[in-house]
């Protein structure tokens, strides 16, 4: 190896040497340029904010976060309580992620704490994990009730919910692929929902691609709507059968509202595709 | 009567496959320390899991500090010509502390993996299976069949697998592998296809896979992962790339790697930049390096110093982390290896779990 190809290796390996930590300076807690009203160093207290800007973003989002976050579970401020809070776990899907006020029957609190039974590895994975007195903080949070308040949300999210009452995830996302069975359809508000508007009008199910004997745009399927333990910013869609390979569309009527009576106003749509009994 | 007939034959074993083998890959420090390719030590050609005869020849001659002689019989892997086998344990006592908390300790099963082959077609076709079986329940981690080609120069695998992107570290914290970068390490395979050329000093890989992290495929978007990497005896040096196009935005990241050896230091470096469109305006602009030197004190002796650099919004000025690692890696034996160390994360002043001191003393057997 020639005098100049040693220095072109030594330069790369340099290269990656360099650089010191950040001094922090006009930064919150979890390294986001501070803006007024929001940022700033919060201890832990046993509100999902709190849990949010000091466990979950600081730690769980090193792993949960984006497109390909292990399990679908993104844990970053804008998914973390709607993929939450009476959502089954894709692990165990006999078992809520959150069961809002049973700690003991919510898997979060079992994958946080390596309870025996539990899928996969403890987290988080490789550690170390979080101690004990942190893990019961989350703890205390689902026992009250596993609330979510405005200020949990992100600044984008809170200036939304201020504005209107919108969708602000669903799962499957629209226009998806879902290569499995989909036993139920999530849809997160970004705010609390007034579950008394929901019904077999305000909330449907079809299928578009019904076959041509049919005879018919769409197929209506039949479904339960529920509002999840804990979380009354998402409803459950449950169909009462299994949804075979084929495109639907759920509508959610303009006329559902929050407790503030803020209404969609306009009828709010996605289409998925389940493309999974090949 | 003496050991002395058996360890000549052991000798006669072992050396001519030392000598014969010199195109071959390792773990990366290893790999750089030797000059060898992964897939020398490694049945996977791009490294990590079960490991090949070489490999485990290597792991009895070269890596321990002393050869413990099992007489005539030496263990390579292989159950027959059709079937070999592999494993890895990892025990450690573990410390940690964050400031304003109250330190942990603890001793820990990290994990326990079993490896096996099938060789239905030797040298040609190969089906392949990664089963981490402890802690707590089976995770499949890989699990997918390789097709080569006759003078194993291209390659063809399909199945889950890990995706190729630089240097796969045994350290899955590592900034250059944890999911705010990358994310593409070894608990996080995914599915789909990987094509794959070894000519000589160059090796070349690139993988289609459904990015969604082995699971369920959520929409028409891809991922592609590959790399092309130059070797030579006393360096190397590669490219990386990768996206992951999806339904809520593509996230790509470049990747520049290095290996040098300079006397018994072997050198690793690393410099990567993501762009990560599916997080919020913004965010997800991140650049992650690694510079690792390892040391060979003397057979058996490796004395390991990283220095990692971390930031997580280049948008962002004096958000930066790092993280300084001295570890101490000592192979008394053939397949037993003990590992003790001490990682120190510097970050930002006003977070706390970004100044985490970790402490550990680790067992590892494999096999």
């Amino acid at each position: 190896m020639s005098f100049s190809g040693y220095k072109i290796m030594v330069a790369l390996l340099a290269a990656a040497a360099t650089g010191c930590a950040g001094n922090g300076n006009g930064l919150d807690a979890n390294g986001n340029p501070t803006t007024p009203g929001g940022g700033g160093t919060t201890p832990l207290t046993a509100d999902f904010k709190s849990i949010q800007d000091n466990v979950f973003t600081p730690i769980c989002t090193k792993c949960h976060i984006g497109a390909g976050a292990p399990e679908g579970l993104q844990l970053d401020a804008d998914h973390s309580y709607a993929l939450l809070v009476g959502v089954a776990s894709a692990e165990q899907p006999t078992v809520s992620r959150v069961a809002a006020g049973n700690p003991d029957n919510s898997y979060i609190i079992r994958k946080l704490q390596g309870t025996a039974g539990i899928s996969g590895g403890q987290m988080p994975l490789g550690g170390p994990y979080l101690p004990q007195s942190t893990i019961d903080v989350i703890r205390q949070w689902i026992t009250a009730g596993a609330q979510q308040s405005v200020a949990a949300m992100s600044l984008d999210a809170s200036v939304k919910a201020v504005q209107h009452f919108n969708v602000a995830t669903t799962s499957p996302d629209n226009g998806s692929i879902v290569s499995m069975v989909v036993p139920q359809i999530v849809v997160a508000f970004n705010g609390d929902l007034d579950s008394t508007l929901l019904n077999n009008t305000t909330v449907t199910l079809a299928r578009t691609d019904a076959p041509p004997s049919m005879d018919a745009a769409a197929v209506p399927v039949p479904i339960v709507t529920t509002v999840p333990a804990g979380n009354l910013s998402a409803i459950l869609i449950a169909p009462r059968t299994p949804l075979t390979n084929g495109t639907y569309r759920v509508t959610l009527q303009g006329s559902l509202a929050n407790m503030n009576a803020q209404a969609l106003g306009t009828d709010y749509s996605f289409t998925f595709t389940v493309d999974a009994l090949k | 009567m003496t050991n002395r007939p058996y360890r000549t034959t052991l000798r006669y074993l072992l050396l001519p496959l030392l000598l014969l083998a010199f195109e071959a890959h390792a773990e990366p420090y290893l790999a750089v320390q030797t000059g060898f390719k992964c897939g020398q030590c490694h049945v996977n050609p791009t490294g990590g899991g079960e490991r090949t005869v070489f490999g485990n020849v290597f792991a009895q001659t070269q890596l321990a500090a002393t050869h413990i002689d099992t007489g005539g019989d030496v263990w390579t892997g292989e159950i027959n010509r059709f079937l070999s086998i592999g494993g890895d344990v990892r025990a450690d006592f573990e410390y940690t502390k964050v400031p304003h908390t109250s330190s942990t300790d603890a001793f820990n099963l990290e994990q326990g993996r079993v490896y096996a082959s099938a060789n239905v077609i030797p040298q040609r076709l190969f089906i392949y299976v990664d089963e981490q079986v402890a802690p707590d329940s089976a995770l499949n981690r890989e699990a997918y069949g390789v097709y080569w080609s006759a003078n194993h120069d291209w390659y063809v695998k399909a199945g889950q697998m890990y995706l190729p992107f630089g240097f796969r570290l045994q350290d899955q914290s590592a900034f250059i592998q944890i999911g705010q970068t990358t994310g593409i390490n070894m608990t996080a395979p995914d599915r789909g296809m990987e094509f794959g050329v070894e000519r000589g000093h160059w090796d070349a890989q690139l993988a289609v896979t459904n990015g969604t992290a082995a699971g369920p495929e959520k929409d028409h978007g891809k991922q592609y992962s590959g790399q092309l990497i130059y070797v030579e005896s006393l360096w190397r040096v590669g490219l990386a790339a990768n996206i992951n196009s999806a339904a809520a935005g593509n996230k790509s990241a470049g990747g520049l790697f290095a290996g040098l050896r300079t006397g018994p230091v072997g050198w690793l470096g690393q410099v990567e930049v993501i762009d990560d469109k599916s997080l919020a305006v913004g965010t997800g602009r991140e650049l992650a390096t690694l510079l690792e030197a390892n040391w060979r004190i003397a057979q058996g002796h490796n004395l390991k110093l990283t220095h990692e650099y971390l930031d997580p919004n280049r948008n962002v000025s004096n958000d930066a982390q790092t993280r300084y690692s001295l570890v101490y890696e000592l192979t008394p034996i053939q397949y037993v290896q003990i590992r003790t160390g001490f990682r120190y994360s510097d970050g930002i002043p006003q977070a706390p779990a970004q100044h985490l001191k970790l402490g550990f003393v680790e067992l590892h057997g494999f096999f």
